[in-house]
């Protein structure tokens, strides 16, 4: 029923991005600027509407196992880096730094790219979401035995233990998240973990409450 | 742009207002359009007027667009017509059929910048004259 619903909500939403954005390029005449915020903000918000709808319709593949990966051998550096780059606009609007060290010479991995980029980039994300103003996520890349971990350090507010139990269930937003960011989906977590456990790997964190939260995502090698 | 108002496109879309933005897109864009409803309308249309190209959905009423391409694709008169599946259906496996089935693109309705529709034709125009498709 949810993916149906999802799926039916994407089209009137597909509508009204492209109305909106043929009235902010002007196609249909001068937009003054009082108009053009006001045009902007709603685009921006159906593009979020857009991005929960898609979140859910992934949690209900996942919960009806229709999410299927494709494996093909992968560069998982070349990933973080798409997915690097696919956050750093949010970055920079939050005045948060990303920074990452990649280790050499770290093997290729057989995994589905595009679905690895979508949880690195579901990491990130809630690692800036979740940072203080001015804040640093440091991202880094090595080799542990038979597994490659990614490591997503931030020095946000910190996850607390009666939180941590939760963190990856689907819809669960913590308390003090809410308070910062009212409006998450609290489904980037719990996709992002479907896809590494698929993909034979796991997904966890560390966190000092107060101080920051390190997010590691281990893929093992073939 | 020079040429661009020799190009046809027929635009298949069930939903109202998307068939009008797509159209008026394109034709803002110097495309001649024309649009069809349903999966028959979009094969009847696309046998009796020859257009250069189509953009195709998935969901629609009568024949899905699934269908039609297979039946553009095994009619000598459409076959090297280039479709251009524009959906909201994301899934990778639909994405491998389509393109199985002979699309030449695949676009997300919700993923695309509509501004850009244009541009996205006109290549795929380009890409089907080079390779000798849809002669004019």
């Amino acid at each position: 029923v949810t993916s149906v619903i999802a799926h039916q909500l994407k089209t009137p939403l597909a509508g009204l991005k492209s109305a909106l954005e043929v009235l902010l390029a002007g196609q249909l005449g001068a937009v003054p600027p009082a108009q053009e915020e006001y045009l902007r903000i709603a685009l921006e918000e159906t593009e979020r509407m857009i991005a929960q709808v898609r979140d859910l319709l992934d949690a209900a593949h996942i919960d009806e196992r229709k999410f299927v990966l494709s494996p093909t051998p992968v560069d998982f550096a070349a990933v973080v880096r798409q997915a690097m780059a696919a956050v750093e606009p949010f970055a920079r609007a939050k005045n948060t730094t990303l920074s990452l060290t990649v280790e050499p010479n770290l093997p290729t991995l057989s995994l589905d790219g595009p679905k690895l980029q979508q949880a690195v980039s579901n990491v990130i994300d809630n690692a800036i979401r979740y940072n203080r103003g001015r804040g640093r996520v440091a991202l880094s890349l090595r080799r542990v035995g038979r597994r490659v971990v990614f490591a997503c350090r931030d020095s946000g507010i910190g996850i607390g233990r009666a939180e941590a139990k939760h963190l990856f269930t689907k819809f669960y937003r913590a308390p003090a998240a809410v308070t910062i960011v009212p409006s998450g989906s609290g489904l980037g977590l719990y996709i992002a973990r479907a896809i590494v456990e698929q993909s034979g790997g796991r997904l966890w964190f560390e966190s000092v409450p107060g101080q920051g939260t390190t997010f590691y995502l281990a893929l093992p090698v073939q | 742009m020079a040429d661009a108002p020799q190009w046809k496109i027929l635009v298949v879309e069930d939903d109202k207002f998307l068939s009008r933005l797509y159209s008026d897109q394109l034709r803002r864009d110097g495309f001649d359009v024309i649009v069809a409803s349903s999966g028959d309308e979009g094969l009847g249309r696309a046998r009796r007027e020859h257009p250069d190209l189509v953009l195709l959905d998935i969901i629609l009423p009568d024949k899905n667009g699934f269908d039609v391409l297979s039946a553009l694709k095994l009619d000598e008169g459409t076959t090297r017509t280039p479709v251009v599946i524009l959906t909201n259906l994301g899934r990778d496996a639909d994405v491998q059929t389509g393109l199985k089935l002979g699309a030449a693109g695949y676009l997300i309705k919700t993923d695309i910048s509509i501004t850009r529709l244009g541009e996205e034709v006109r290549r795929h125009l380009v890409t089907a004259r080079s390779a000798g498709g849809g002669e004019r």
